[in-house]
């Protein structure tokens, strides 16, 4: 895992568009870009843009059929980034936990 | 679900002015979040809180808003002790405290970690689980962790 990553896997998430279309093919198991302009609102040269961003960010993968691209979901970066994320969370309630025990011991 | 964002929320057996205090005053503030020694801080929109966490590791926070006793928010650029903090190089930290029942209620939510940069060395490699276990259980534990 390296910053980069993690970087890329939270810019890559921040988009509604972007979680949208992982949401999509967590249930579709893999589509085209095609299949996804389908069932999103939204054009499918907007949707083969946003795959770029969740591709370079590893969060899909693309594999070549035919004419068209399949992409498939890969959860790895997803792992790692989720991991990062619990940490500092973690630290936040020990933060908490000692701000509670300052105010109520005051 | 907004990817980029932390909140996490305890009730405390104090009144808000208690909290508050907590969360701004030298002495109380080095006692957990500015342990090395007591902070020197500015305590006005745009003023600097200067947090000594180590030898050597100032972090130059920038208060964003002060408005006692509800709402007190600064950018904190954990990741660059030394460097005062920007939009570019810095987490969002925004408290919130609510008078309820028997006590406060405070809120803390940090953002914006998706526009930072982060060193190679802050980005932790340990507990990476390899093994794939599925994607909506994964976005399942980033969403709980997110929002």
């Amino acid at each position: 895992v390296t910053s980069a990553q993690v970087e890329e896997v939270l810019a890559a998430l921040a988009d509604p568009t972007r979680r949208r279309l992982l949401d999509a093919l967590a249930r579709h198991g893999e589509a085209t870009a095609t299949t996804l302009a389908e069932t999103l609102p939204v054009t499918r040269q907007a949707i083969v843009k946003h795959l770029a961003v969740l591709t370079r960010a590893g969060l899909v993968a693309g594999a070549r059929e035919g004419r068209e691209m399949r992409y498939r979901l890969r959860p790895e970066p997803l792992t790692a980034t989720a991991a990062w994320m619990s940490r500092v969370a973690a630290q936040w309630d020990a933060r908490l936990d000692a701000i509670k025990r300052l105010a109520e011991n005051g | 679900m907004t990817a980029d964002r932390i909140e996490r929320e305890i009730t405390i057996a104090a009144p808000v002015e208690r909290v508050w205090a907590v969360l701004t005053e030298p002495d109380l503030l080095s006692q957990w979040f500015s342990q090395h020694k007591p902070p020197e801080i500015d305590l006005r929109p745009g003023g600097l809180m200067r947090l000594n966490q180590a030898e050597g590791y100032d972090y130059l926070t920038r208060l964003v808003r002060v408005e006692p006793p509800t709402h007190l928010a600064y950018r904190w650029a954990s990741a660059y002790p030394g460097e005062e903090a920007t939009e570019a190089n810095s987490t969002l930290v925004e408290f919130t405290l609510t008078p309820v029942d028997g006590g406060t209620r405070l809120r803390v939510a940090e953002s914006g970690f998706a526009a930072l940069t982060i060193p190679p060395e802050r980005v932790p490699v340990a507990g990476y689980d390899s093994h794939v276990k599925g994607w909506a259980q994964k976005l399942e534990e980033l969403r709980e962790v997110a929002e």
